[in-house]
């Protein structure tokens, strides 16, 4: 995966380039902010200004400006509050 | 060039190079120190940037078994491509494991000869191609470390939730503490420390590591991703050493608690149980390494569903994946890196994914760095 935040756009065909590393392979997760929320999934936010969603019933409620960890679609930690 | 907030800082060279001449000044120069780092996605960044060449000479960084493509047995894909081959199935999988090789080729060629075998992001994708395809059975081939056994974990209890019957997962993932178990029993290699995998650990935190220094004596640091986590992790390991301390600590404090996430664990304690037995390509079987569905989700179960063939394959006797994986080798040491086995035609899983050592060196310089080193 080139890049997991584009990579995860709740597309009809996701894609997955393998040349520069695939971030789900690699046990990669990516910091993303949380834009706004439906249910348990968010629409999340990378520093480049692409969006993905997101499940997030692993890290509970979430709100706008919450900085997650992602890895593959799915958020394994809340940032804030982790020193 | 805009810079990227939360990353430049640790990717700063001037900081790189103090942190290399703090290191150097903890070692000792009489000995040698092999420090394994088990992830990787250490281990790519480890020679993406450059960072053992911040490290003095007498400090090897030894790869280990923490690439989740590498470690998965030829038989294993060979089930895979078994099941893809079944009218009316959709297999779906991560992209690297597209080109792993099996006993009958990779899911690549599989795709090629008529399977429909998909790349997915996520297996929350699978589960959408499931719904979207009603009349066909959807089977996603699940491998990583507890990093990515949550994701398939929530995904199976969206699946029950909503009822879908058309969705089942492959399940080969496996669990970091055996692994280092079964390194550490290893007569083959003697290590004097650990980088942590960060974000296993972020899943499962920093305690079930403290068997490391208390049994054995070694210090294990749960390092972050960019260059600067990796040198300071180094440098916090070199403390302990020239202390004669052997301690768990924390590096990767940004992002890993260290209890880890407990609603994660909890939701793989639910969906999932320990196999007894599981094979790990070049480590062999290791007892309660790898995950299974648990009985409550049998139905989404995909060895239940299909009948598959099971077979153990050996790896070819010219691949060396398994003395690589376990650090014993490095990849140049193989006999047919670089020349029989290459990212375009890998013999072994270690050249597939670029997490892998040997595509790892083999992309970023290394083999060549290493040649020179020999032929001087």
């Amino acid at each position: 995966m080139t890049n997991g935040a584009s990579a995860g756009m709740a597309t009809d065909a996701p894609v997955c380039a393998v040349t520069d590393g695939c971030i789900t392979c690699g046990d990669v997760a990516v910091a993303l902010t949380v834009v706004d929320t439906a249910g348990a999934d968010a629409r999340c936010r990378d520093e480049q200004g692409r969006e993905e969603i997101v499940a997030t019933e692993l890290v509970g409620v979430v709100g706008p400006g919450d900085r997650i960890l992602v890895h593959a679609g799915v958020a394994i930690e809340r940032l804030a509050g982790v020193k | 060039m805009t810079g990227m907030r939360f990353v430049d800082e640790f990717r700063d060279p001037e900081l790189a190079q103090m942190l290399g001449t703090q290191i150097t000044a903890l070692v000792d120069p009489g000995r040698h120190y092999k420090i394994m780092e088990v992830c990787g996605g250490h281990t790519h960044t480890i020679y993406r940037y450059g960072v053992q060449d911040h490290l003095p000479e007498n400090i090897e960084l030894v790869h280990g078994p923490g690439c989740p493509v590498c470690v998965i047995p030829m038989g294993r894909v060979d089930d895979g491509i078994a099941i893809a081959e079944r009218d009316g199935v959709i297999l779906t999988c991560f992209g690297d494991m597209m080109r792993v090789p099996g006993g009958r080729g990779s899911f690549l060629e599989a795709n090629a000869a008529g399977a429909d075998i998909r790349m997915v992001y996520s297996p929350l994708d699978a589960l959408r191609i499931a719904r979207q395809n009603p009349d066909r059975q959807v089977v996603f081939y699940a491998i990583g470390f507890e990093t990515t056994a949550p994701s398939t974990a929530l995904t199976v209890l969206r699946a029950k939730q909503e009822g879908i019957t058309n969705f089942s997962i492959f399940c080969n993932h496996v669990t970091i503490i055996p692994a280092i178990k079964a390194i550490l029993d290893s007569p083959d290699l003697r290590l004097d420390a650990f980088l942590g995998p960060g974000h296993v650990s972020t899943v499962i935190g920093c305690r079930p590591y403290e068997f490391i220094p208390r049994d054995h004596g070694k210090p294990l640091v749960c390092a972050g991703f960019e260059p600067l986590d990796l040198l300071q992790s180094v440098y916090m390991i070199m403390q302990q050493l020239a202390t004669g301390r052997a301690e768990v600590e924390n590096q990767y404090g940004r992002v890993v608690h260290y209890d880890g996430n407990p609603t994660a664990l909890a939701v793989l304690g639910d969906v999932f149980s320990l196999r007894p037995f599981f094979e790990w390509r070049g480590l062999g079987s290791i007892s309660h390494s790898a995950l299974q569905l648990s009985e409550r989700y049998a139905e989404f179960d995909a060895e239940l569903r299909y009948d598959l063939p099971g077979v153990r394959v050996a790896d070819p006797k010219a691949c060396q994946c398994g003395e690589v994986l376990k650090g014993v080798l490095k990849p140049w040491e193989c006999k047919v890196f670089g020349t029989a086995c290459t990212p375009e035609t890998p013999i072994g899983t270690c050249m597939v994914s670029s997490e892998g050592a040997c595509a790892a060196y083999y992309n970023y310089g290394q083999y060549a760095k290493q040649r020179i080193h020999l032929e001087v």
